[in-house]
C-alpha cells in the first residue's frame, strides 16, 4: 500500500516525510491544489529551503522530499506509484523501468523482474540487468554508503549473516563474499531474480517507495565520491555540478523517450534546485505573487507567521495531514538516559501541548502517541503514552525524577534540527516544561547537517528529536528501521536509532516474530506488541503528527499533494505558465 | 554634580587629573577635567544621551536580581494569552499589551516581552563592556609601546596591525564559534577558578568578546601611538629620561596621563559599536543561544513577524536603536567635551 519515507527536518522543527494512506485524504479545508492540467515549456524551481540535500546517490537517499523529487525527475526503477491521490492507486506501483510489476515464486521468496531493452542512461548507454544488480549490492557497503535503507536487504535477501549479525557480504568495493550477493540476486538475460530468505509480499511497495534498488553505473561508481552524482535515466539530468547549499540546474534529457514512461508528464524545459532561501523569502514570494518563487513549489511548510495570512493565498493554500510522526529520542548511551527512571521523568514533564502551539497550534500539527501514524493499518495508541495528559504530568515527572540516579539537578542537553525562529522556540517550550519538573536543559540547536552529527554513536547529545514516516504502509517500515539495533548500530552509525536504543534478544525476538508472520491482521498486533515494549522501555516519546500547510506559485499547474508522494507536491504533473 | 562625570569615567577611565578642589577665593581655578564636565553638562543631547545609558546600564544590573525575587519571567511560557488559530499570535491590541506584560507577549510561547529586552541587556551590555575593556586594554598598551620605542618595534606592531586589519573577521567568527566554544566549555572550564564557563551562555558570550577584542583593538592602538609619537618629544619625557625613569614609568606615568582624552573617547564609542555587533552575530547564529534572551536573538525571531504581530518586530528594534544611539552620542559628546578643537 503505500508509502512512505523518512524524516527529515523540516524546517520548522519537524518534520517529515511522508505519507501514508490517510494523509491524501486530511481535513476540511484541504486543498488539493489546482487541479488544472499542467502546461508544457517553462523553467520551474523547487526550493530545498534551507535544509539541504545531504545525498544524491540513490542507495544513500533516505528523505522522502529526496526521494520523490529525484523519483519523478531523474531517477527511475523497476516500478513506481502512478502520480495520484486516491489513497489506494497512489500507494500501488506500477511498472517504470520493468516491464511488469514483477512476479514472485515460492509465496514470495523469489522475485523477478524484466528489464525493458527501450531505455537508457544519460550517456545513452542501455540500462541493463546488472546495473540493477550492481545497484542492489552497494546497500552492502556499509562503510561507505552510508545513510540509506539498507537494512531491508539486510532482513530480507538469501545471503547468510556472520556471528556479528550483518550479511557476509560485504559491498561492491570491498567484495568479501561476492558469490553470496551473485547468487542472491542474478541476471540472466534481461530478467533480474531476487532470492529472499523469507517471503515479502511488500517487495515492489519497496522499490517504488525507496531508491535503494535503483540501478547503479558500476563504471562510474565512485563510492563516497559520488554523494552528489546523478547518473540520470529519468526526463531530466543535471546541468554542470550539483553545489550543496546553492543547488543544480535540471535540464532535459535527450535519452529519455517519453514513449517509455507513464508516470512523468515532463512539463517545464527546466528544473531549478535552490537551496538556501529561508521560509519567509520563499513565502513572501507566493503572497506576493512575484519574484522566481512565482513559478516555484517548495517541501518547507508554511511558518506559523504567515498562517494569519492565509485568506490572502486563496487556493495556492493546500493542507494535508502527512504521514509523519514526531518524537524526541533519550540517548541511550548518554549517563543520564542510561537509567530508565530518568527517561520515565523525562517522558511524564514532556508537554506536547507547549510545543504544538509553539510551533503553529493545531493548524501545524496534531498530537501522536505512538511512533506509529494511526493512518498504517495496525496502529495503536501506545499505553506507554496514552495515559498522559497532552501537556504532561509534572507530579509523576518530579516523582521520577526523584528516582533518577543521575546527580540533581539533573543536567541534559536537547539536540536539534534548528536554524528557525520556530524550531528554536518549540525547543525552548519544551525545555521549559522539562525545567519545571527539574531538569537543566541546554539547548543545542544543528542548523546545517543534523542527522550526520545525531547518527554519530559517541554524539555528545541527552536527548535529540527525530521525525518519521512509515516507508508504505507497514509498521514493519516503522519500527525496525528505526529500533532494531542489529540492522542500525555499527562502530561508526547509529543508522536511524538516534537514541542508540538496544533492545537486546527480547525485542529482538519479538521484532523477527513480527516479521515472520505472514498474516497481515496478525503481524500488525504483534508490531504493536513490540512498539508496547519500547513505549516501556521508554526508547521514544511522541510529539505529534505534522499538518502539512504548503502555498505555491501562482504560475504553477498541475500542482498536487499526492499520497504517491508522501503528501509533498507531485513534481510529475507539475507545469508552469510564461 | 559629579555624580554624572565620575559614573562616566568609572565605566573606562580613572579621572583625567586632580582636579583642585577646595580653591578657594573668588577667582576659582578649573582644572581640565572640570572644564570638560562643564561642556559636557552644557550640551543637552548628551546629557539626554547619557540619562538613557544610565537607564539601560540599570536595568543590565537590576534585570539579574528582579528575574530571582521573580519580577521578571524572560522564559515563561503563557501559552493560554495566545491566539492559536492564527499561529500563536498574543490576543489583545499590540501584541498583547497589558497590566501584567506592559510591552506584550512573545507570540508563539507567549514570554513576557519586557523581561526578556531588559534581561538581554545584561547579556548584551555585559559582553560590550567586558570587550571594550579588553579592547581598548590590548590597544593602549601596544600603541604606547609602539609610539613610544619606534624603529623596529614600531615597524612589527604596524604590520601586525594591519595584518589583524586584513582577516575577514566575521568569516572567522562563523568558522571558529563551535570548535572554540567547544574548547572553552570542555578545556578552559578545568581551569581552577574558571569553571563557571561550562555554563554555554558564559562561553559564547566570553567566545563574543574574545573575538571583539581580538579583531578591535587595532584602530585604538593606531590613535594611540600617533598621540604618542608627538608626545614622546616633549620636554618632559627628555627630563624623565635624563633623570633615568625606567620604561615602565615613562609608559605608564609619564605619556599615559596625556593619552587619556582620544582613549577616553574612543571607548565611549566603541560600546555601542560592541552592543550593536553582539545582536549581529546572535542574528547569525553564533553567540548566546536562544532561548536565552539577547538583543540579537529577540530580533532574530522578531523578524518574521512583520506584518503578523508589528508590535513584537518593531520595539526590540526601537530598544537596540535607542541603546546604540544613547551610547553613540554620550561618546560623541565626550570627545566635544574633552577636546574642543575637533570639529566633527
Amino acid at each position: 500500500m503505500a508509502i512512505s519515507k523518512k524524516p527529515f527536518a523540516a524546517l520548522a522543527v519537524a518534520a517529515l516525510a511522508t505519507t501514508l494512506v490517510a494523509c491524501g485524504g486530511s481535513d476540511g479545508d484541504n486543498g488539493g491544489g489546482s487541479k488544472s492540467e499542467g502546461t508544457a515549456g517553462g523553467n520551474a524551481i523547487f526550493y530545498n529551503g534551507v535544509r539541504n540535500t545531504e545525498h544524491w546517490d540513490p542507495q544513500r537517499m533516505y528523505i522522502g522530499r529526496d526521494l520523490n523529487n529525484s523519483g519523478r525527475l531523474f531517477y527511475r526503477s523497476l516500478v513506481a506509484y502512478p502520480a495520484s491521490n486516491d489513497p489506494v492507486k497512489g500507494t500501488t506501483p506500477i511498472p517504470d523501468l520493468a516491464t511488469d510489476t514483477g512476479t514472485s515464486e515460492e509465496a514470495g521468496k523469489v522475485w523477478k523482474f524484466t528489464v525493458r531493452d527501450d531505455v537508457k542512461w544519460e550517456d545513452g548507454k542501455a540500462i541493463t540487468c546488472e546495473d540493477f544488480a550492481y545497484g542492489a549490492s552497494r546497500n552492502f557497503a556499509t562503510d561507505v554508503i552510508i545513510g540509506g535503507p539498507a537494512n531491508y536487504l539486510f532482513t530480507y535477501l538469501d545471503i547468510p549473516t556472520g556471528k556479528d549479525g550483518l550479511p557476509e557480504y560485504k559491498g561492491p568495493f570491498k567484495k568479501t563474499g561476492q558469490d553470496l550477493f551473485d547468487k542472491a540476486v542474478s541476471c540472466d538475460g534481461n530478467t533480474i531474480t531476487y532470492k529472499m530468505k523469507k517471503p515479502w509480499p511488500d517487495f515492489p511497495q519497496s522499490i517504488a517507495s525507496l531508491r535503494y534498488l535503483d540501478p547503479y553505473r558500476a563504471d562510474l561508481d565512485k563510492g563516497d565520491a559520488s554523494n552528489f552524482q546523478i547518473i540520470s535515466n529519468g526526463p531530466y539530468k543535471l546541468d554542470g555540478k550539483w553545489t550543496e547549499g546553492t543547488g543544480g540546474k535540471f535540464v532535459r534529457n535527450t535519452n529519455w523517450d517519453a514513449k517509455t514512461d507513464t508516470i512523468r508528464k515532463a512539463l517545464p524545459d527546466t528544473w531549478q534546485f535552490k537551496e538556501g532561501d529561508t521560509e519567509e523569502t520563499i513565502y513572501e514570494q507566493f503572497l506576493a505573487k512575484t519574484g522566481d518563487a512565482n513559478f516555484g513549489v517548495t517541501e518547507r511548510r508554511m511558518p506559523p507567521t504567515f498562517y494569519s495570512r492565509i485568506a490572502e493565498a486563496g487556493k495556492l493554500y493546500t493542507k494535508v495531514e502527512s504521514p509523519f510522526v514526531d518524537y524526541v529520542l533519550p540517548n541511550f548511551n548518554s549517563p543520564v538516559f542510561k537509567d530508565i527512571k530518568c527517561r520515565e521523568a523525562l517522558k511524564f514533564a514532556t508537554d506536547k501541548t507547549a510545543w504544538i502551539n509553539a510551533g503553529g497550534g493545531e493548524r501545524a500539527f496534531t498530537p501522536a502517541y505512538s511512533a506509529v501514524n494511526p493512518s498504517v493499518p495496525g496502529y495503536e495508541k501506545n499505553a506507554a503514552f496514552g495515559d498522559i495528559p497532552d501537556n504532561g504530568d509534572i507530579e509523576q515527572a518530579k516523582a521520577a525524577l526523584a528516582e533518577c540516579s543521575a546527580p540533581k539537578p539533573v543536567k541534559i542537553k536537547f539536540t536539534y534540527s534548528g536554524g528557525t525562529p520556530t524550531s528554536d522556540k518549540q525547543a525552548s517550550a519544551l525545555k521549559a516544561a522539562w525545567d519545571k519538573a527539574g531538569f537543566k536543559t541546554e539547548l543545542d540547536p544543528l542548523a546545517d547537517t543534523y542527522y550526520s552529527v545525531i547518527q554519530k554513536p559517541d554524539a555528545d547529545f541527552d536527548v535529540t528529536w527525530g521525525g518519521w514516516g512509515a516507508d508504505w504502509p507497514s509498521i514493519g517500515t516503522v519500527i525496525p528501521p528505526l529500533f532494531d539495533s542489529r540492522i542500525n548500530i555499527t562502530p561508526s552509525s547509529n543508522g536511524n536509532d538516534y537514541g542508540n536504543y538496544k533492545g537486546g534478544p527480547e525485542v529482538d525476538a519479538m521484532i523477527d516474530a513480527a516479521y515472520a508472520e505472514t498474516d497481515l491482521t496478525k503481524a500488525a498486533s504483534l508490531w504493536a506488541g513490540v512498539d508496547a515494549k519500547l513505549g516501556e522501555d521508554v526508547a521514544y516519546i511522541p510529539l505529534e503528527i505534522t499538518i502539512f500547510n504548503f502555498l505555491h506559485g501562482s504560475k504553477i499547474t498541475g500542482y498536487s499533494n499526492n499520497v504517491s508522494t508522501n503528501g509533498y507536491a507531485d513534481l510529475a504533473t507539475i507545469g508552469v505558465t510564461k | 554634580m559629579t555624580i554624572p562625570a565620575s559614573e562616566m569615567e568609572g565605566h573606562a577611565v580613572p579621572p583625567l587629573g586632580e582636579s583642585e578642589e577646595g580653591v578657594a577665593g573668588k577667582v576659582a581655578g578649573r582644572s581640565p577635567t572640570q572644564l570638560a564636565m562643564a561642556r559636557f553638562r552644557a550640551d543637552k543631547l548628551s546629557m539626554i544621551s547619557f540619562y538613557v545609558s544610565c537607564f539601560v546600564v540599570f536595568a543590565a544590573v537590576a534585570s539579574p536580581i528582579l528575574v530571582k525575587i521573580g519580577v521578571f519571567d524572560p522564559d515563561g511560557l503563557n501559552q493560554d494569552k495566545l491566539n492559536t488559530d492564527l499561529g500563536g499570535i498574543p490576543h489583545g491590541a499590540f501584541g498583547g499589551v497589558s497590566w501584567s506584560h506592559p510591552l506584550g507577549l512573545t507570540p508563539g510561547n507567549g514570554e513576557d516581552l519586557l523581561s526578556r529586552l531588559s534581561f538581554s541587556m545584561t547579556y548584551s551590555l555585559g559582553i560590550a563592556l567586558t570587550g571594550t575593556l579588553i579592547t581598548v586594554l590590548i590597544g593602549v598598551v601596544l600603541g604606547i609601546i609602539s609610539g613610544f620605542s619606534g624603529g623596529f618595534v614600531d615597524a612589527t606592531v604596524g604590520r601586525f596591525i594591519d595584518l589583524t586589519l586584513s582577516f575577514p573577521q566575521t568569516m572567522m567568527l562563523l568558522a571558529l564559534a563551535a570548535p572554540t566554544v567547544l574548547l572553552i566549555r570542555k578545556d578552559v572550564s578545568e581551569l581552577p577558578l574558571l569553571g563557571f564557563l561550562e555554563n554555554p551562555d558564559l562561553a559564547n558570550g566570553l567566545f563574543v568578546v574574545i573575538i571583539l577584542s581580538a579583531f578591535g583593538w587595532p584602530p585604538v592602538a593606531r590613535v594611540v601611538r600617533g598621540q604618542v609619537l608627538s608626545i614622546r618629544e616633549r620636554e618632559f619625557i627628555e627630563a624623565a629620561k635624563l633623570i633615568g625613569a625606567s620604561r615602565k614609568r615613562l609608559y605608564f606615568k609619564e605619556v599615559l596621563p596625556n593619552v587619556w582624552a582620544p582613549i577616553l573617547v574612543y571607548t565611549t564609542l566603541l560600546i555601542p559599536a560592541y552592543i550593536s555587533a553582539e545582536a549581529a552575530f546572535s542574528f547569525l547564529g553564533v553567540g548566546i543561544k536562544p532561548p536565552t534572551p539577547t538583543l540579537g536573538n529577540i530580533l532574530r525571531d522578531s523578524v518574521s513577524w512583520t506584518t503578523a504581530d508589528p508590535t513584537y518586530f518593531f520595539l526590540p528594534g526601537i530598544v537596540l536603536a535607542l541603546t546604540v544611539v544613547a551610547f553613540n552620542l554620550v561618546g560623541d559628546g565626550a570627545r566635544d567635551a574633552l577636546d574642543p578643537k575637533t570639529h566633527r
